[in-house]
């Protein structure tokens, strides 16, 4: 059903459609080297079909960008997700977004603290990067004093998590079909959201504020289903800031945000640096430094990440990450790799590795990364790209 | 017009001064050199704005072609430097990503990279100018507009090149952040165009060779060269930037260059 359901999808696009129609199609296996703690599989694989039709004519853009993906063992992680549907029409210094969009806010690698506007596909990947498209109105001014940023959010999109036969969630399922609004108006709930931002010589700044349905539930005991937690999604009221300054190729970030609305009102942040040395060794390479720490009122303690990016500079543009996440009050550990590389013209392959491991079991802290203690793995990616 | 003018404002009148009471009371040759490079700097002045298609072919030590496609506007900003904006077409995974720059006479260039995947703009830091573009053997400093005042220049003499007659000039650039201590550049006498650049790494070695060919000539003032070549000699790889579809006055302002103008090209 679902191939055929691709299949036909992706006819439509490439024939009925002007334009021209790009896309991308990926497979994905992801094996985890442990038993998992309630009986799931060790090698999960899925498949994604992303196609791409970009229009614009004069003053006016077409973008449409849906997304499908079939998992093979963990029914919670399928998606039909539209990722961009919308009309984009300019004015000299001013543009009107109509549909649903991704936009990003922030400054920080690591852990994106401001970026709010789309909700975050989890089951993707744990890392956060991965998001839905969120429909909205967006108004959006540019002049001297900076860029203005006005966004009415029509409706909501629930965050997605591992169900039951997936791996990389906690010990108690999410109940994603009982989810519970504080707002009478549910997931229908028009938010709005606003953001400036500008830059001065070597310092840019943006401030941001959003009222509205958190992207980010807290949990409950799921009333219907026993042994389930059902995500409480709360009216918030979150202001952000962003910082970043830059001297040589040392840049300094920060992102700060105070909430309101998911009980006591906290602020969180994530703050620190990223240095590149260039062509280090004498060689053509690129090594750059992260070093980023987090604060969060609502936790005891929170990680600092050491990450480092090596860039090859050959012409397949490969690329190195690794990333290292130590959080001191509980003695844990978790450690990223990552490898991406091109394959010709029209392909990617990426290799990625997480270790999630914990230095000292009997410290008495609550530990961070229990629920994903035996879910240590390895990824592999490969994209193909279609259409010019 | 840029918010941040203020900012570069005032510190190039004063290395301006500071240049021309140097230039002054050097000697001959320092002043020669600055003349040359002055003359040749008006062929890139008077186009207002410009849009280009550019194929990079990179080519390995065995010989092995792989090709590189970018869209390419541009603006000219009196008393400043030039806006771009690049988006590459090819290879498929970078298609659409781009990158602005905003490049100043003096001060570094700003430049910020849009990512279509992430949707997410990021400024480059500016030190890292001096690595490779797109991994072939142009840097990213090649690529930026070289304003005379980023040099100090010696005249060197006459010289034979190809079929014309070039002065030798020699440039040591002023940014610290360079990737070169200096560069030979070739500039025909005729229509002071420049037709070859030798680049000196850190440790003074001759480390690539620039070529300029197929030069046309475009509202009577401004010359385009068509083809660059690249050729690195410590690691036998060379880069041809060939521009097609020039096209001048095709009406952009600055709202093309523009923060939202980035997010937009894809």
């Amino acid at each position: 059903m679902t191939v055929w359901r691709i299949l036909t999808i992706t006819v439509f696009f490439s024939t009925v459609l002007p334009g021209e129609v790009i896309g991308e199609y990926s497979i994905d296996n992801r094996y985890f080297f442990n038993e998992a703690t309630q009986g799931q599989d060790k090698s999960h694989t899925s498949f994604t079909l992303s196609p791409e039709l970009f229009i614009e004519e004069g003053e006016r853009i077409i973008h449409i960008k849906p997304k499908f993906r079939k998992d093979n063992k963990d029914a919670e992680r399928n998606l039909f997700d539209i990722q961009e549907l919308y009309l984009l029409e300019i004015f000299e210094d001013k543009e009107i977004k109509f549909g649903i969009s991704k936009e990003f806010w922030g400054v920080t690698e690591t852990t994106h603290r401001v970026d709010i506007i789309n909700q975050t596909d989890t089951s993707e990947s744990f890392d956060g990067e991965d998001k839905l498209g969120q429909p909205m109105i967006k108004f959006s001014y540019e002049s001297d004093w900076g860029l203005l940023d006005i966004y009415t959010l029509i409706g909501f999109r629930e965050r997605t998590f591992a169900g039951q036969d997936g791996r990389l969630r906690f010990g108690i399922i999410t109940d994603t079909d009982n989810p519970l609004y504080i707002s009478s108006a549910k997931n229908k709930r028009v938010d709005f959201a606003i953001r400036w931002s500008n830059y001065y010589d070597n310092f840019e700044v943006a401030l941001s504020h959003f009222s509205g349905t958190t992207r980010e539930p807290r949990y409950i005991a799921s009333e219907k289903k026993l042994n389930k937690l059902s995500p409480l999604y709360e009216v918030i009221d979150q202001s952000g800031l962003e910082m970043q300054y830059f001297f040589g190729s040392l840049a300094l970030k920060g992102e700060f945000i105070s909430r309101s609305g998911q009980g006591d009102r906290f602020t969180a942040a994530t703050y620190g640096f990223e240095y590149t040395q260039v062509g280090i060794l004498h060689t053509r390479l690129d090594l750059g430094w992260i070093i980023e720490a987090n604060h969060d009122d609502r936790l005891v303690s929170s990680p600092t990440v050491l990450g480092t990016r090596l860039t090859l500079n050959d012409i397949s543009d490969t690329q190195i990450l690794s990333g290292l996440t130590y959080n001191e009050r509980s003695e844990e550990i978790g450690f990223l790799l990552e490898a991406t590389r091109r394959l010709g013209n029209c392909c990617l392959v990426s290799i990625e590795g997480v270790y999630f491991d914990d230095i000292n079991e009997d410290n008495g802290e609550r530990k961070i990364f229990q629920s994903f203690k035996e879910d240590d793995f390895l990824r592999i990616e490969f994209i193909y790209y279609f259409g010019e | 017009m840029s918010r941040s003018n203020y900012f570069f404002f005032k510190r190039p009148i004063a290395l301006f001064i500071l240049a021309m009471t140097l230039i002054l009371s050097g000697g001959i040759s320092a002043n020669k050199g600055l003349e040359i490079a002055k003359l040749s700097d008006k062929n890139n002045d008077g186009y207002g704005d410009s849009s280009s298609s550019m194929t990079m072919q990179l080519i390995n030590r065995k010989g092995d072609v792989v090709e590189r496609k970018l869209s390419f506007k541009r603006l000219e900003v009196p008393e400043d430097g030039d806006k771009s904006i690049a988006v590459f077409e090819s290879p498929r995974d970078v298609k659409g990503v781009a990158i602005l720059s905003y490049a100043h006479k003096v001060e570094s260039d700003d430049q910020w990279l849009y990512l279509p995947a992430l949707k997410r703009v990021k400024r480059i830091a500016s030190k890292n100018k001096s690595g490779p573009f797109l991994g072939s053997e142009f840097s990213f400093e090649d690529f930026s507009f070289q304003e005379v005042e980023k040099y100090e220049y010696t005249f060197i003499g006459e010289e034979v090149c190809k079929d014309l007659i070039c002065f030798v000039i020699e440039r040591r650039p002023l940014d610290p952040y360079s990737g070169y201590t200096k560069q030979l550049v070739w500039i025909d006498k005729e229509n002071y165009l420049v037709q070859k650049i030798y680049h000196y790494d850190r440790k003074s070695f001759h480390l690539k060779t620039q070529t300029f060919e197929d030069y046309r000539l475009y509202k009577d003032s401004y010359w385009q060269p068509h083809m660059i070549k690249m050729i690195n000699h410590q690691n036998e790889k060379s880069s041809i930037l060939m521009f097609e579809d020039v096209k001048l006055n095709t009406g952009f302002t600055d709202k093309d260059f523009s923060q939202n103008s980035l997010r937009r090209s894809r």
